[in-house]
């Protein structure tokens, strides 16, 4: 019998339309309808923020928010390399007294914060120096569960002892000052020659009092500053922001901000020169973790950037070396490459004396041979092609190519393979027979998985049997984190991001008494290199410091504690409508307020 | 008065499986789960940190205690604060629930309603190349894997097409919400429909060759009426059962994969990422409101039972 079955369809189409009714009624149409004529630049990250609150924006992708919300006293300039900081909320650079234990900082006067329910009448009241203390003491507070508090304990005077004291807002700090509403004088316990990257980072941005204590916990969701653009909603997929309309630090200033036409004048930066920022009336941030939506995404025109993910490298370049985008590509989108601040290393627990440190003067002589020969095993070149595509920057030690101490003239011996020497190490120390078995700690993800089974067959050559050498996977990088700090791992692979650019912050790493739950998660130990450490701490840039710290990366490489290192390349484009110089590094997320857009897409692009 | 009281019967029924999945979950939340210690700590984190923030998660005190406090915020619905985001819990599924709602409730009654119908022709023309074609289109449907699917439909429909967004969900008006949900729900119906058509074909077919159906067609009824009063009513148990139970799915736990790939804020992203980060809070919410659903759809089942089933007796005696 044939077959035709318009009632069930009718029946099916009925209840559909129902259905699409009563769903749209229960999603809420949460989101306000964009206004067509509003200028919004479209960015889109890897990953999402979990807290918006200074307090714990530890990530860039925190960062990136925080930034460009609240205020903090400085920021980098714009398109300096190396990175410079320039004032922001203050008026000038920090003013040290002589022996460079006080800083006198005003900063300007005027400047609101975001109209916001918290405030009386919704209006808010002017920033102060009051609210830069209030932001510092939150740190030390422990209702607040501060991750950045390191950057400031044992720094400034009474800070820590206030917090171990129950944190009473009312008390008065000795280290922190108010002079009148805008300026403060920081008192430290000794020079702090980081101090001004401090106040750079989103940790020291200013929160006003009253929407902390008005939003509670959820003031991480409810950002309320006194920045360039005011977040509208926040969710995993998606923060909007609108342009602060009390937000105003004057003209933008391309030569102050580093300009240089060799460097940036394909991008149309000049247009902007002299006029008022943030130019544009809003920011939607995407958080588009998968690599291919956000690709799509882009190539859609949906949103304005991307950093060029891993395996889009092959479909995107032209050439490797120099960096080119094939034609189709680069006749749509700009293209900017560069360096990462920071690296990626593998490391040594020291503190096995299986292999780390020894109190046998012999054994440790013997155990630093194993290091040097597991990592005279370890292929940089291989990590680099395989997993970044050969455009990472190899370079030994630990002070990175970014920052201004970087020492291009280092020995690269300590990051090239050589199983003959390390064969030998092995022969002359007495390993050949009694290897020990070494775990590998790692979070679990599939490259780091392959990461890990590369390196094994590296070890391979220098008599490691593959069950000599293990790998323990964490679900999450927290277990990760707690099985190093735990010292339960004797390698582990891990990469840094610099909190500011100088090189003291990759050598704290080695310092002993950052030793575990600490920063040092090598636990390594060496009195020579504590002495030079704190030797440094006290002291400005210069010469004299560089040449310390150059010193303290030779210690390092020689110890073989690290098998370093390997910064990544970033590869970012964008429309050729948007007026830009993108960038995440420092933690960073400063550039948003000088981002425009054409009216004409060909209009941005005035040197093509 | 017979309903009613059932409800209540079956609901206080309910309480026990409710307290073995909360606690069964519990446990393994506590013992199995991510330490999120770690991930809250600063870089340079001293000992004293370090038992401050397990004392601030709870994880320092003794496990009955802790589930006693989840029973606790289970019965005033008050879950606290995400230990990840700091938002409130109660917030976050307020704002979550619709959303996936919205999202993938087209996809879910397009699924069911296509496969029924599909299985509904299959069944009718079992054998023929009717019903190979459709059984070979659901096998094709099942083998594919979801994550190609959705690539492959953002590809097609927002980069080669241009016609509906690659991602996003900036739904203010029903333009806007069909504009948004159409790739999401053709990603997910694509996938759905091999797997609904092939059991509603099996549960149909085996219907469709019973005596009563015979006799019907001896009659000269319609195919038609045949199929819907005939077949599908009869079938009726088994598909109320799958659907029914589909439901706590979709509106808790949401689908990854639909909210991950496009970008939008629903329940199932945030699930995933309280499941892979250990946000207790969020995720002992989710798997009350789980529970306490499928107690609620076991009792909707039962009451379905009885109205497409006149034999099923809410009182427990089933009549012959």
């Amino acid at each position: 019998m044939p077959l035709s079955m318009p009632s069930i369809f009718f029946a099916s189409s009925r209840i559909l339309l129902v259905v699409l009714l009563v769903a749209l009624i229960l999603c809420g149409c949460s989101e306000v309808p964009p206004d067509e004529e509003s200028e919004i630049y479209r960015h889109s990250e890897d990953e999402a923020p979990s807290s918006l609150d200074p307090a714990q924006a530890a990530t860039v992708y925190s960062n990136m928010v925080v930034v460009n919300v609240f205020d903090t006293l400085y920021r980098y300039k714009y398109l300096a390399r190396p990175y410079e900081i320039t004032p922001n909320l203050a008026l000038d650079l920090p003013v040290s007294s002589n022996n460079g234990l006080t800083y006198t900082i005003r900063i300007r006067p005027g400047v609101e914060f975001a109209d916001d329910p918290a405030f009386p009448d919704g209006i808010g009241r002017e920033v102060t120096v009051h609210d830069l203390i209030y932001s510092i003491q939150r740190h030390f507070d422990p209702n607040v569960r501060s991750q950045g508090a390191w950057l400031w304990s044992g720094r400034i005077v009474g800070l820590d002892e206030w917090g171990e004291n129950g944190a009473d807002y009312a008390a008065a700090i000795e280290g922190l000052r108010a002079i009148d509403d805008y300026t403060l004088e920081i008192n430290l316990t000794a020079p702090y020659p980081q101090l001004a990257y401090t106040l750079a980072t989103g940790f020291s941005a200013l929160v006003p009092r009253e929407a902390v204590e008005h939003y509670g916990r959820e003031f991480a969701v409810k950002p309320v500053g006194s920045g360039p653009f005011r977040l509208n909603s926040f969710n995993s997929a998606l923060a909007t922001f609108e342009r602060n309309p009390k937000f105003d630090r004057g003209t933008l200033d391309l030569s102050a901000e580093g300009y240089s036409a060799e460097r940036h004048g394909e991008f149309g930066l000049e247009a902007l020169d002299g006029q008022r920022y943030p130019f544009v009336d809003g920011l939607e941030i995407h958080f588009i973790e998968e690599n291919a939506a956000r690709w799509n995404s882009f190539i859609s025109g949906e949103v304005h950037n991307v950093m060029v993910p891993n395996e889009q490298i092959d479909v995107v370049l032209e050439s490797r070396d120099p960096i080119q985008l094939n034609d189709e590509l680069a006749a749509r989108f700009y293209k900017h490459s560069a360096q990462e601040a920071g690296f990626v290393y593998a490391g040594f627990n020291m503190a096995d004396e299986r292999f780390g440190h020894h109190p046998d003067p012999q054994q440790d002589a013997a155990n630093r041979a194993l290091r040097c020969a597991v990592r005279d095993a370890f292929d940089w070149p291989a990590r680099n092609e395989t997993f970044y595509f050969g455009l990472g920057q190899i370079f030994p030690g630990v002070i990175v190519p970014m920052v201004p101490e970087f020492d291009a003239s280092l020995p690269t011996r300590s990051v090239e393979r050589n199983v003959e020497a390390a064969n030998r190490a092995l022969d002359d120390f007495g390993w050949r027979d009694n290897l020990p078995t070494l775990s590998y700690g790692m979070p679990s993800s599939v490259q780091m998985r392959q990461m890990f089974e590369q390196f094994r067959a590296q070890l391979q050559d220098i008599g490691f049997a593959t069950d000599q050498f293990l790998p323990e996977s964490f679900a999450t990088f927290g277990d990760f984190s707690r099985a190093m700090k735990e010292r339960q791992l004797d390698l582990f692979f891990l990469g840094w991001t610099l909190d500011y650019p100088d090189a003291q912050n990759t050598l704290q790493l080695f310092y002993s008494p950052n030793a575990t739950p600490g920063s040092n998660n090598f636990n390594y130990s060496n009195p020579d290199f504590d002495v030079l450490y704190e030797q440094t701490l006290n002291m400005q840039p210069g010469p004299e410091r560089t040449a310390l710290y150059r010193r303290m990366n030779e210690i390092v490489v020689d110890d073989c504690v690290a098998i370093s290192g390997l910064s990544r390349t970033r590869i970012h484009l964008w429309d050729k409508q948007v007026r830009m110089m993108p960038d995440r590094e420092i933690l960073g997320g400063f550039f948003m307020r000088f981002v425009d857009l054409a009216d004409d897409p060909g209009e941005a692009a005035v040197n093509d | 008065m017979e309903l009613l009281s059932y409800a209540l019967r079956k609901l206080i029924g309910g309480i026990p499986l409710i307290l073995g999945v909360t606690l069964i979950s519990f446990v393994l939340m506590v013992y199995f789960g991510p330490d999120k210690t770690f991930e809250l700590l600063s870089k340079n984190p001293t000992e004293a940190e370090i038992a401050q923030v397990r004392a601030q998660l709870g994880y320092d005190r003794p496990f009955i205690v802790r589930y006693a406090d989840y029973l606790r915020e289970m019965a005033t619905h008050d879950f606290g604060f995400s230990d990840s985001t700091g938002e409130r819990v109660h917030s976050i599924l307020l704002r979550t629930i619709p959303v996936s709602l919205a999202l993938l409730a087209p996809g879910f009654i397009l699924g069911n309603l296509l496969g029924i119908v599909l299985g509904l022709i299959a069944a009718w023309y079992r054998g023929g190349w009717v019903d190979r074609l459709i059984m070979a289109g659901a096998v094709v449907g099942m083998s594919i894997s979801f994550l190609v699917v959705i690539v492959a439909f953002q590809a097609l429909f927002g980069v080669v097409l241009g016609w509906f967004p690659v991602r996003g969900w900036a739904v203010h008006d029903l333009s806007s919400y069909i504009h948004y949900v159409t790739v999401p729900t053709l990603a997910s119906v694509f996938v759905a429909l091999g797997y609904n058509t092939r059991f509603f074909r099996a549960v149909l077919v085996e219907e469709i060759n019973r005596d009563h159906v015979r006799t019907a067609r001896a009659f000269g009824a319609k195919p038609t009426e045949i199929l819907y009063r005939n077949v599908l009513m009869n079938a009726m148990i088994p598909i109320v059962t799958r659907i029914l139970f589909s439901i706590p799915l979709i509106v808790v736990s949401g689908s990854l994969l639909i909210e991950s790939y496009f970008g939008i804020p629903g329940i199932g992203k945030v699930t995933f990422d309280a499941i892979t980060s250990g946000d207790q809070p969020v995720l002992k919410a989710v798997v009350s409101l789980t529970a306490v659903m499928f107690v609620l759809i076991l009792i909707a089942t039962d009451i379905l039972y009885r109205a497409v089933d006149p034999r099923v007796s809410l009182s427990g005696n089933a009549n012959a």
